[in-house]
């Protein structure tokens, strides 16, 4: 009812502000509504909102009055004819009027240029030639340069979408081990292909999205992937894996090892900030250090939250302060090998019989999935935020040309546990609240742990 | 030269920006975190906060952000902001100017303490 309230009372807003902001002010609406429960913080509530309506409602209506902003509005009042309004009342001056001559010449010109050039496709796309690193990379969910959906819009040429299906579905042939599902995606890809289904894609990102939901379509895979990358995909060459290292390394250092902050709370409960799991071969003293200097703390809490995975043998250098003897993490990259037990006790270590608590959320992947997964099918961890991204990459990457390549999964390692791994769902947290106020509720868990062990020792 | 919309800066968009200085957030996310950093005195409402972040937005001081990846079919999509590289100077400029008026009104004698 309240809701529906606040959703009229939004009507006295103008109809832009309503169209871009509507919803999500009524969204906040009921996060509060959700939140403030009791009849003082619902009093608290209305007497802001009311307070709120009274001051915004007339600075907008006065905002869509003011000329400035008034042109996108005038050409609807005047039935689809354009027109002009002047931001300022004062006649132009010479100099405004030279400006605006010499920025329509060249308007003009640069309009006439593009129409010229674009139907043959000169330099606007990436194809053909030789692409040149540029800026924007991000990482995508294989630790690749990344799919960057809209970042070029040019459609990819026939001859080189046959060419990347034609690769998607002889990797699939030759390394996916669901043969039969290998032959489904490709009956699949081949009749969107013949259907012309492609030639919508606007970029090499939005192509390389559809294959790979097309291909998820059918095993429901997600380390299943097609991705594509706008800077050129790291050749194989020689020497190449030793500059990748280096440079590596070289962020690593400048990042301290994506170690966040290490301290001690009220209660002598330990943080620990971790943003990526670093390879052990450049991280290792660093991951020491910050675990040694929580040696004394009485419970632990591990901030996964913007965790987006890494190696996995940091995964188990960490997980082994953890257990005072051998333990199994489940990890559906290996197959009952040595690199699945901890390497527990870990000499001086203090850890292994405290509580643990692991914040994780929507941004926690891979490596660090592995983390939480395993810590809790262990029950050897609380873990306390959001159900994690569950796109975590456990395959090969097989590069397919400069910008695309795909990752596959080629092993499939025996799960111990009943429930699914985390490919899919995501790992889902024992409690449940948002990620802002994971580590709030894990501090007041570890509190009440502690508090409670206190009153009775045994 | 017109006048710039945010000159000066008004105290709720000046709350928003150090909001997101240190990650995006949806407006809900905001609304909380402007709440926590002024000890609840400041609970911005839905039109204010909309209108302080679409003046923000305009101003190319926060932009709007894909919903966070990993977000799955049917999960509620929220818009994220997060603060550009002006909207860091302009909050850092703004900061600055509060620091160098509260040294004048510690030189008055209006405040005590030694920290600024």
């Amino acid at each position: 009812m309240s809701e529906k309230i606040y959703a009229y009372l939004l009507h006295l807003y103008p109809p832009h502000f309503r169209e871009t902001y509507g919803d999500a002010a009524l969204q906040l609406f009921r996060d509060r509504v959700r939140d403030e429960r009791g009849f003082f913080l619902t009093l608290r509530l209305w007497l802001d909102l009311l307070a709120d309506l009274a001051v915004s409602i007339q600075r907008e209506h006065r905002r869509y009055v003011q000329p400035a902003f008034a042109g996108a509005r005038a050409q609807e009042h005047l039935g689809g004819t354009p027109s002009f309004q002047v931001l300022e009342v004062e006649p132009l001056r010479l100099r405004a009027l030279l400006f605006g001559s010499v920025l329509s010449l060249a308007a003009f010109s640069g309009c006439s240029f593009l129409i010229d050039h674009a139907g043959r496709n000169v330099a606007l796309t990436p194809w053909g030639a030789e692409s040149q690193p540029g800026p924007g990379a991000a990482r995508s969910a294989t630790g690749l340069p990344p799919a960057t959906p809209g970042t070029t819009n040019a459609r990819v040429p026939a001859a080189e979408r046959r060419r990347v299906i034609d690769a998607v579905i002889a990797n699939l042939k030759a390394y996916y081990i669901d043969p039969d599902a290998s032959k489904k995606i490709a009956d699949v890809l081949l009749r969107h292909e013949e259907r012309g289904d492609y030639t919508a894609a606007t970029s090499g990102a939005a192509f390389a999205d559809l294959l790979t939901r097309q291909m998820r379509g059918v095993t429901h895979d997600m380390h299943l992937d097609v991705v594509y990358s706008e800077v050129a995909l790291p050749d194989p060459r020689p020497g190449s894996a030793s500059e990748d290292l280096a440079s590596y390394r070289a962020a690593m250092q400048q990042q301290n090892c994506t170690f966040g902050k290490a301290e001690v709370l009220p209660h002598n409960i330990g943080y620990l900030k971790l943003n990526s799991f670093p390879e052990p071969s450049i991280c290792e003293s660093v991951a020491k250090a910050a675990m040694a200097s929580l040696n004394d703390v009485d419970a632990v809490v591990f901030d996964l939250l913007d965790n987006r995975g890494g190696d996995p043998d940091m995964v188990m250098l960490i997980a082994a302060y953890l257990f005072d003897q051998p333990e199994y993490m489940y990890n559906p990259r290996e197959n009952m090998t040595e690199r699945c037990w901890t390497r527990s006790p870990v000499p001086g270590n203090k850890l292994a019989n405290k509580p643990v608590y692991v914040l994780i959320s929507r941004r926690t992947f891979s490596g660090a999935e592995h983390f939480s997964y395993d810590l809790k099918m262990l029950k050897r961890a609380t873990l306390v935020g959001e159900t994690t991204g569950g796109a975590t990459d456990v395959g090969a990457f097989h590069r397919i040309d400069d910008h695309f390549g795909m990752g596959i999964r080629e092993t499939r390692a025996i799960n111990p546990y009943s429930e699914p791994d985390w490919a899919v769902t995501g790992v889902e947290p024992d409690v449940k609240v948002k990620a802002e106020d994971a580590l709030e509720t894990a501090k007041k868990l570890a509190e009440n742990r502690l508090l409670a062990k206190q009153a009775n020792p045994r | 030269m017109p006048k710039r919309k945010l000159d000066p800066l008004p105290s709720a968009a000046f709350q928003i920006l150090l909001a997101l200085v240190d990650e995006d957030l949806h407006g809900y996310g905001i609304m909380r975190q402007v709440s926590d950093q002024t000890d609840g005195r400041m609970r911005l409402g839905p039109g204010t906060l909309y209108s302080s972040i679409r003046t923000l937005v305009e101003e190319k001081l926060i932009e709007e952000v894909d919903p966070r990846e990993g977000a799955k079919l049917g999960q509620e999509r929220r818009r994220y902001y997060r603060l550009t590289s002006a909207g860091r100077r302009l909050a850092r400029s703004e900061a600055e100017r509060l620091a160098d008026l509260l040294r004048v009104a510690r030189t008055r004698k209006i405040l005590r303490g030694d920290y600024v």
